[in-house]
């Protein structure tokens, strides 16, 4: 395949907007190819787009869906010859998802938060989830083993046990919420800062943290622990933001990449001491974010309208659920965490969710390095991934951020800085910000760019970046980035301006990392212990079997471990 | 008055989702158009005179004008006079599942029996069952937070489990027996049960639920007075006590 004469925006290769033929053959960006030729003359491509931050499978997932009935009403598309039908907005059904993000010429998403126990679940979902390439992040931060060995100072035993569990889950990194607020939920409690003892256990979310980090440096992991700190969501929250992020600033990486990518930081971005002195702190967390080299972010936008929070951050839901007296779901996860789920609706004038609009916005303008904010919108937590292009566009247009502003509660200029803000991204930050930094941080090697080897996804938006005003057309912009002109997958042309024209099944990335055998030997031990004393199942039937996984990609990592001898 | 008959022409084995039979949807078409609409069948969308016999006044006409008489086996067709307005739809024989889903006005009577989830979520209107009704009669859909809002609904015979939960308005009366956990999560709806029923008014915020007879009470219901209905004793209780709830419960003491 020939896409002909695009302007090609591909950061990681040094291509800022250059007028180029690109070629794809057996699903690899090659030098060239012959073949179908795509009609790109003069308009905006980039490699497919990278989610590095989204809830799109597994059981809070789906019991969002179950809670929601009138949620599925909207957004519902009968099936063709190629989909099967569509429902839902804020949580649609698995088809949906695949064809949304093709539309918008994404090709990769993963899930943020599975426990293991909840793992099997995510995988019957993901490989529902057509065209786009997936992967699962995999819980840790409240789960006993874990708190067992941070607090026995074991940190071989702890590796071994997240290269265990990843196995089991075929996860792909380790995801940590609320570190140690899994567990004290779990008593009705919650940990209210890094230093604050989890009950019964006598460790810290600190070293929970800290353990959790080194274990993964050591084990050479692809991606950084992924953090949502403890104390999201709450007026004041930017200090306990700050100490953590300090504390794993001397950490080693194994890789060119963050020791730490925080999750969501719209939500942990929080200055005042209670709802009604609520206001930014964006520009100091932008200011630690400026000079550091330690830490990445995705944004966690919040957009005005409905949503569907859900997290492993179990009180936070409860927080949510008394204040909105709306449905709720609470979950308790047996040795590993605790979740929710609550429906919600961010309005304009409701002044906490305008300073919440505002907060992410500033992030993402203040921080310097777009190879340090991810953009997203915590889907569906700030706002469904489909809304992807209005993040966008007020990224990109001082304009419509004023517009904005002047719908929204009065008092938002005093508790925020986004007035004042001048910056405007342009497509080169775009490319990073959507493609190459999540493929980075994640330490996914073929996505993210078009390099020979790449993998051979690439999005072409009917939009000529040479005479388009990103500044002042901002609609025609969001427009063009809703539905892509042609998204390719691995090599085949799946969307053409919002029309699927193929749905391949995607892969499945998951982690394999390699420990000392008397290491596994050491934890096996506790882990009989446990399933035996406490779990409702038998560790014979805990990890996913690969039949869960027909469309895997295994990556290896791991400790160098001697070669066993053959027998 | 415009008066059609919509005749079954068999038994249907796979089930058939006719939304289209309203008088809304009908009342400003003619014979042949009404023959054209769509129905689905099963996973096939089949035209309405392929699975019936459309006959009777030539159209159009207004909505309140309108009724619509069903005759044959419409057991296994669902969602007749879903979000219907006015006019009349008059089942001769029994109903499917979802028939007078977000009914708004009008009467929908059936001579025979309903299936689950009929007057789901209605909100006006009047809906009369000769013989039994199915499973959450009056409820809102699983998830949804308000079920019925407004409107009435008789049924002779007895109805199954979860009759109104989720119940936000309206009147519901039936004349025989309820099922399990009839008026859960009752939010401000009235209901008669003539019969008896088990563990009514769970979670119940407000309104009333009436038992003529028997019905096993939860524990978080609180009792309070005896109260004379019609010449009958009624043991009143508060609740549901789990959730702070205003609601009030009246079942038949001495009655057999
Ligand atoms: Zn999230």
């Amino acid at each position: 395949m020939i896409v002909k004469g695009g302007i090609v925006y591909d950061p990681a290769n040094g291509l800022y907007g250059e007028e180029m033929d690109l070629f794809i053959d057996q699903g690899r960006m090659v030098e060239q190819a012959k073949g179908e030729e795509i009609d790109a003359r003069g308009l905006l491509v980039m490699p497919g787009g990278v989610d590095a931050h989204s809830h799109i499978a597994g059981k809070k997932v789906n019991t969002g869906r179950i809670m929601r009935p009138d949620d599925a009403r909207q957004g519902t598309e009968p099936r063709t010859a190629v989909c099967r039908p569509s429902t839902g907005y804020t949580v649609p059904n698995c088809y949906a998802m695949g064809y949304r993000y093709a539309r918008m010429g994404y090709t990769t998403a993963f899930e943020a938060a599975t426990p293991i126990l909840e793992a099997r679940h995510t995988h019957e979902e993901l490989e529902e989830i057509p065209i786009i390439d997936k992967g699962a992040l995999t819980l840790f931060g409240s789960n006993w083993q874990v708190m067992e060995c941070v607090r026995d100072k074991d940190l071989s035993k702890l590796a071994a046990y997240v290269a265990w569990g990843l196995r089991a889950a075929r996860g792909y990194g380790v995801k940590i919420v609320n570190p140690g607020g899994g567990e004290a939920w779990g008593f009705g409690a919650n940990v209210k800062g890094i230093n604050d003892p989890v009950p019964n256990f006598d460790v810290t979310p600190a070293e929970i943290i800290m353990g959790l980090a080194q274990a993964n440096e050591m084990l050479n992991l692809p991606h950084s622990i992924h953090l949502h700190f403890n104390n999201v969501g709450k007026p004041g929250n930017y200090t306990t933001a700050l100490e953590t992020l300090d504390l794993l600033k001397d950490i080693k990486p194994s890789r060119m990449r963050q020791i730490v990518h925080v999750a969501h930081m719209q939500f942990s971005a929080y200055g005042g001491t209670s709802w009604r002195d609520f206001e930014s702190k964006a520009p100091v967390i932008a200011d630690y974010f400026n000079c550091h080299n330690h830490a990445t972010m995705d944004m966690g936008q919040l957009l005005f309208g409905s949503a569907t929070t859900m997290t492993a951050d179990a009180p936070l839901e409860y927080g949510n659920a008394r204040l909105t007296h709306n449905k709720w779901s609470n979950h308790d996860i047996e040795l590993e965490e605790s979740s929710g789920v609550v429906p919600m609706v961010y309005f304009r004038k409701m002044l906490v969710n305008a300073v919440q609009w505002a907060v992410g916005l500033e992030l993402a303008l203040l921080v310097k390095d777009p190879w340090k904010v991810l953009m997203t919108t915590d889907h569906p937590n700030g706002s469904p991934f489909v809304n992807y292009p209005e993040v966008v566009t007020l990224l990109m247009s001082k304009s419509k951020r004023d517009a904005e502003m002047a719908t929204l509660h009065e008092q938002v200029p005093k508790r925020t800085v986004l007035g004042g803000i001048e910056r405007e991204l342009d497509w080169t930050d775009i490319a990073i910000m959507t493609r190459a930094a999540p493929a980075r941080i994640l330490g996914l090697e073929d996505k993210g760019h078009l390099g020979p080897g790449a993998d051979g996804d690439v999005s072409i938006y009917n939009l000529r970046p040479e005479e388009v005003d990103t500044s002042q057309d901002h609609a025609l912009v969001k427009k063009a980035l809703a539905n892509a002109k042609y998204t390719i997958k691995g090599g085949v042309l799946v969307s053409k301006e919002g029309r699927i024209l193929a749905a391949p099944p995607g892969r499945t990335f998951w982690v394999d990392a390699a420990v000392p055998q008397a290491d596994t030997d050491r934890l096996m031990i506790d882990l009989e212990e446990k399933f035996a004393k406490y779990y409702s199942i038998q560790i014979a039937n805990y990890a996913v079997q690969d039949a869960y996984l027909p469309h895997a990609k295994v990556i290896r990592a791991g400790l160098p471990v001697p070669l066993q001898e053959v027998a | 008055m415009r008066s059609i008959t919509i005749a079954a022409k068999n038994a249907f084995r796979i089930s058939v989702e006719a939304e289209n039979i309203s008088p809304d949807k009908l009342a400003p078409l003619t014979i042949e158009q009404i023959g054209s609409l769509f129905v689905w069948q099963g996973n096939r969308q089949k035209k309405l005179s392929d699975l019936f016999v459309v006959e009777g006044d030539d159209g159009p006409a207004t909505v309140e004008e309108m009724t619509i008489r069903l005759v044959g086996d419409f057991s296994q067709v669902k969602r007749i006079g879903e979000g219907m307005t006015a006019g009349v739809v008059e089942v001769q024989g029994s109903v499917g599942m979802h028939a007078g889903n977000n009914m708004l006005g009008g009467l929908l009577s059936i001579s025979g029996s309903a299936d689950d989830w009929l007057a789901r979520e209605m909100r006006g209107g009047k809906v009369v069952v000769m013989g039994n009704a199915g499973n959450y009669l009056g409820a809102g859909y699983r998830g949804e937070k308000c079920g019925m809002r407004g409107g009435e609904i008789e049924v002779r015979g007895s109805a199954g489990a979860y009759l109104g939960e989720h119940l936000c308005g309206g009147s519901i009366r039936i004349l025989g027996d309820a099922g399990d956990f009839a008026g859960a999560v009752n939010q401000g709806g009235t209901i008669f049960i003539g019969g008896s029923t088990y563990l009514p008014g769970a979670e119940m915020s407000k309104g009333t639920i009436t038992v003529k007879r028997e019905a096993k009470v939860l524990p978080s219901f609180l009792k309070t007075e005896i109260v004379q209905i019609d010449g009958l004793a009624f043991q009143k209780y508060a609740g549901d006590n789990v959730d702070n709830g205003k609601g009030e419960l009246l079942v038949g003491v001495g009655s057999s």
